[in-house]
């Protein structure tokens, strides 16, 4: 199943504008919010102000009384109706897991700031909102676990007390003999990093209208989801409510990046109040609730050590991720999940003989942290490449030379790595060689020399990674976690030869009514106009796992191959039949049958599909009627893309500003769909990527309350941060995927803390500065100069 | 603590996309809301509700506003020009065109809000060099593009007017 057999390979690769965007440009997209149900109400929830605090009462009688309001309801009401959210994993193959329960609101305890402690259910969000604030709560404030430092302390005050420490998880691995590694190591380098507390921040909110319909026994929840099939299967398990009598729609979306691919404690609610009260109902977050209350990412403390010898190879690595994960675990994945991926990605695209890591999770009074574009990616990658160049520094070798020694080499794969990946081709020192050459490494070098003479500080930072994308089902059974990594499409043709495709994969940005189209038309010998792509109705798509991990180009794009195969296989069997000239040598291209060999048109694809749907008196006897094909394709155990970043910044001596001046990435993310779609996936992720390294952080004060709870305290990117970045392609297909594609979804905003902060510590040389914390804020860049200058 | 005392409601005009409506609404009710909810154009979206991120940015009176910091009532007597003005009828708006042209939106969220202020931005500088693009854009958050195809849609426009 190497390459498509079946169309011309026309859409494939090219370069065609997006089918969706007319309907957005023209106004006329439909995110959950402009959906208004006759007979609707509003929503709005009580949230925790304390960070750690029984609930001694609640008295909700002067909201109940208010004009407009129908119900208000508690974490005592709603016990029985609606289970609490709890992640489990198998427990044989996550033996230290501690499942915890995630009441969707309060019961007895908060635990953290914005945590949902009651629901309102009014005429408008007004009158929603209004009466929520007449709710009074009253609590005794526990002492909150704010970091995870005092979190692991022995008299630690418990987040969960049947725990009995506050460590949901601990994952160990050593591979090789590591300690042997580092006593014979020419040279060690160590560092101990800090990384913001980020999040995905989708500019659409989350939100959900949910509505019952008592004649058919339906319940029908439209929401802002990257994971329909999955919020279904869910609703049904914390409501006890038959999976085939809800319908999930995801509608346009507008943004996910890993936080909509979860159930929330709201939407849940909002499912149950709608059939409670037989009227539909809408609850649409704000952005201080999506802030606080949503799902955080990234948060970790680690120390880790490469062994190296003289020439610069690498002996070995040790890491220890220490990660913040907040109150509760993102439901269904967990969110033990992110220091694990961080710690197991350190080796990266270099040859790694020796390996230990410990990945400890560790609950505290914050928001739950949970996947955010590339989940621990960017940690595990800026770790390993700051050590990179502490190695290099140190051995006084150049950092890119030091790189290239030690990366895969385009004869090895499949390449083994040292935590059993096979990574099946790639390009890692030709993506680095070839983004030297874009920047112009040697004469940045000398602008760089020639502008510390005057007094400026440019620096040269490279980030490099190894994505292991779409995981496949295995890949999550390893870890102990019930999720597929596979994915189901449906291809149909009408009577008139075009084709609707219907895929469990979600767009929410990504491009799939384009890029999925030009699988399906190359498949089916079809023109893009031809095909329609349908996602995120459960009542018309089949079962699937939705949109993350890089994932849909390969699983999307598999299933769709999958299925059209099957349904071309069909054809051209009919065909054979119709033309007597044998099927192997007929194929499906520009909307006709044709004859293989010299491109004959021998009938229109219409006339086929007319015939087999609508003549179907006429079809031979031992073939089915119907012209559709469904298929379920499980990817390879990983494919794996891989990228270079380069940043070249310089920063200001007198006020710790980083300016970007340029951004470079050569990425490979096999196959290219659609060279306009990944240019616009990478220029976004790098976006995303410096605002993790400059300026995003939520925070906290020491007793666990939240402080950036508007976009004024949360600093994302604006145009005048971003740099038009300049994007190299090389492409290795995958030899196991159809059409050799890898996924380039979240490769974007991987290497963009390691490259920029490897830039800055090495603008910084001089002043011999130690680049340990992300994000690189203007006050924390100066703090460390002008220790340096303290201390000189 | 009494909420009634938000109830009083009045009696507004509004020229809408060149269409008059007098509606009743509550004193607070937002434009915003009035104008999604009310009058059903949901082209206008809501990002943050504290006048940040720019996805509800309209044109009234021929400023560039965020319809989120106003109320309804203030918009009495205006003239008010949303995205589903922007087009006539099904041909795209030069802008809108340039948008598609240059990949200039993934999500599409924010891209209402984006194009109004770029309505507005080349109303009142039909020439904007790259650097003024960047700084009349930066009171608009994208979380998908990067920004930088936003920027050549808008280049590109400004170059068509030129040439």
């Amino acid at each position: 199943m190497a390459s498509s057999q079946g169309g011309t390979g026309k859409m494939v690769g090219a370069q065609v504008r997006r089918v969706e965007d007319p309907r957005v440009l023209l106004g006329k997209s439909q995110y959950v919010d402009d959906l208004d149900l006759p007979n609707s109400l509003a929503l709005a929830f009580v949230r925790s102000p304390y960070a750690h605090a029984r609930i001694v009462s609640i008295d909700a009688d002067a909201a109940r009384n208010q004009p407009g309001v129908q119900l208000v309801l508690t974490g005592a009401d709603i016990a029985e109706a609606i289970k609490p959210l709890r992640v489990e994993y198998e427990p044989a193959k996550a033996p230290t897991h501690k499942p915890c329960d995630w009441p969707v609101l309060a019961q007895d305890k908060v635990r953290f700031v914005g945590e949902a402690v009651a629901v309102v259910v009014a005429a408008d969000r007004y009158a929603a909102e209004d009466a929520a604030g007449l709710i009074d709560v009253e609590y005794e404030p526990l002492t909150p676990v704010s970091d995870v430092e005092q979190a692991l302390a022995a008299d630690a005050p418990l987040v969960h007390e049947e725990w009995g420490d506050n460590v949901m998880q601990t994952l160990q691995a050593e591979i090789g003999d590591v300690a042997k590694a580092f006593q014979e190591a020419d040279c060690v380098v160590s560092e101990r990093l800090t990384t913001g507390r980020h999040m995905a921040l989708p500019m659409e909110t989350r939100g959900c209208v949910a509505s019952f319909e008592p004649a058919t026994d339906t319940l029908t929840v439209w929401s802002s989801t990257q994971v329909p099939h999955v919020l279904r299967s869910h609703i049904a398990l914390v409501l006890d409510f038959p999976e085939h009598h809800i319908r999930v729609v995801a509608p346009d979306v507008g943004g996910g990046f890993g936080q909509k691919g979860h159930l929330f404690p709201e939407e849940a609610v909002s499912a149950h109040l709608a059939r409670r009260l037989g009227r539909p109902v809408k609850w649409i977050e704000d952005r201080r609730e999506n802030l606080s209350a949503s799902l955080h990412a990234k948060q970790q403390a680690v120390q880790a050590e490469l062994a190296i010898r003289q020439d610069g190879t690498i002996l070995g690595i040790r890491g220890r991720f220490v990660g913040d994960v907040g109150a509760y675990s993102e439901y269904p994945w967990g969110s033990a999940f992110e220091a694990g991926h961080a710690a197991s990605s350190m080796p990266g695209p270099y040859k790694t003989p020796t390996f230990s890591f410990e990945a400890v999770s560790v609950a505290t009074n914050k928001t739950t942290i949970g996947v955010y574009r590339g989940v621990g990616l960017p940690i595990g990658v800026l770790t390993m490449e700051r050590l990179m160049d502490l190695a290099a520094q140190k051995l006084k070798l150049d950092p890119a030379e030091i790189r290239l020694r030690n990366m895969i080499r385009k004869e090895e794969h499949p390449y083994t790595t040292i935590i059993g990946a096979e990574v099946e081709s790639g390009s890692h020192r030709e993506s680095l060689q070839k983004a030297l050459d874009i920047l112009g490494y040697q004469e940045c070098r000398a602008e760089q020399h020639r502008a510390r003479t005057q007094g400026r500080y440019l620096g040269i930072g490279i980030g490099c990674y190894l994505e292991g994308t779409a995981p496949s089902s295995a890949a999550f059974a390893s870890m102990g976690l019930n999720l597929g990594g596979y994915e189901s499409a449906t291809v149909r043709m009408d009577v008139a030869g075009k084709v609707t495709v219907l895929v469990g994969t979600h767009s929410h940005g990504q491009s799939h009514e384009t890029t999925l189209a030009q699988v399906a038309a190359d498949e089916l010998g079809v023109p893009l106009a031809d095909v329609k792509i349908i996602e995120g109705d459960t009542n018309a798509v089949p079962y699937g796992m939705g949109t993350w991990g890089s994932r849909s180009a390969v699983t999307g794009g598999g299933a769709i191959s999958k299925a059209s195969q099957k349904l071309r296989d069909k054809m051209l069997r009919i065909a054979s039949r119709m033309t007597e000239v044998p099927d192997d040598d007929l194929e499906l291209a520009e909307g006709m049958i044709r004859r293989k060999a010299d491109a004959t048109p021998l009938m229109p694809i219409k006339a086929l599909a007319h015939r087999v749907l609508v003549q179907a008196g006429s079809l031979p006897q031992d073939e089915e009627p119907g012209l559709d094909a469904t298929a379920h394709y499980e990817p390879p155990p990983s494919t794996h893309a891989n990228a270079t970043h380069i940043a070249l910044v310089e920063v200001d001596s007198d006020t710790g500003k980083v300016t970007l001046l340029r951004y470079i990435v050569v990425e490979d993310c096999g196959t290219i769909i659609n060279p306009t779609v990944v240019d616009g996936q990478i220029q976004g992720g790098v976006a995303q990527g410096i605002g993790t390294a400059l300026y995003e952080h939520a925070l906290y004060d020491e007793n666990g309350q939240f402080l950036t709870g508007t976009l004024m305290d949360y600093l994302i990117p604006t145009a005048l941060d971003v740099p038009q970045v300049e994007i190299g392609h090389i492409e290795s297909p995958s030899p196991h995927t159809p059409h050799g594609i890898k996924g380039v979804g979240e490769g974007g905003a991987i290497a963009p803390p390691a490259a920029i902060a490897n830039a800055v510590a090495d603008a910084l040389a001089p002043f011999e500065v130690r680049v340990d914390a992300i994000p690189l804020t203007p006050e924390r860049v100066l703090g460390w100069i002008e220790r340096h200058k303290a201390a000189a | 603590m009494a909420a009634t005392q938000f109830t009083e409601r009045q009696t507004i005009r509004v020229r809408v996309n060149g269409h008059e409506y007098e509606r009743e609404v509550p004193v607070r009710r937002l434009l915003a809301d009035f104008i999604r909810h009310d009058l059903g154009l949901t082209a206008t979206h809501l990002g943050c509700e504290h006048g940040v991120c720019g996805a509800c940015t309209i044109i009234m009176d021929g400023e560039s506003v965020r319809s989120c910091l106003l109320f309804a009532v203030q918009a009495d007597g205006a003239e008010v020009q949303t995205l589903e003005g922007l087009a006539d009828g099904d041909e795209m708006h030069p802008l809108q065109q340039a948008f598609w042209d240059n990949h200039a939106l993934q999500c599409g969220f924010c891209t209402s809000g984006f194009l109004m202020s770029a309505v507005d931005l080349l109303n009142k500088n039909p020439q904007p060099s790259e650097e003024e693009i960047r700084h009349g854009l930066s009171g608009n958050l994208c979380r998908c593009t990067g920004y930088a195809n936003i920027i050549k849609a808008v280049q590109a426009v400004a170059e068509q007017s030129q040439s």
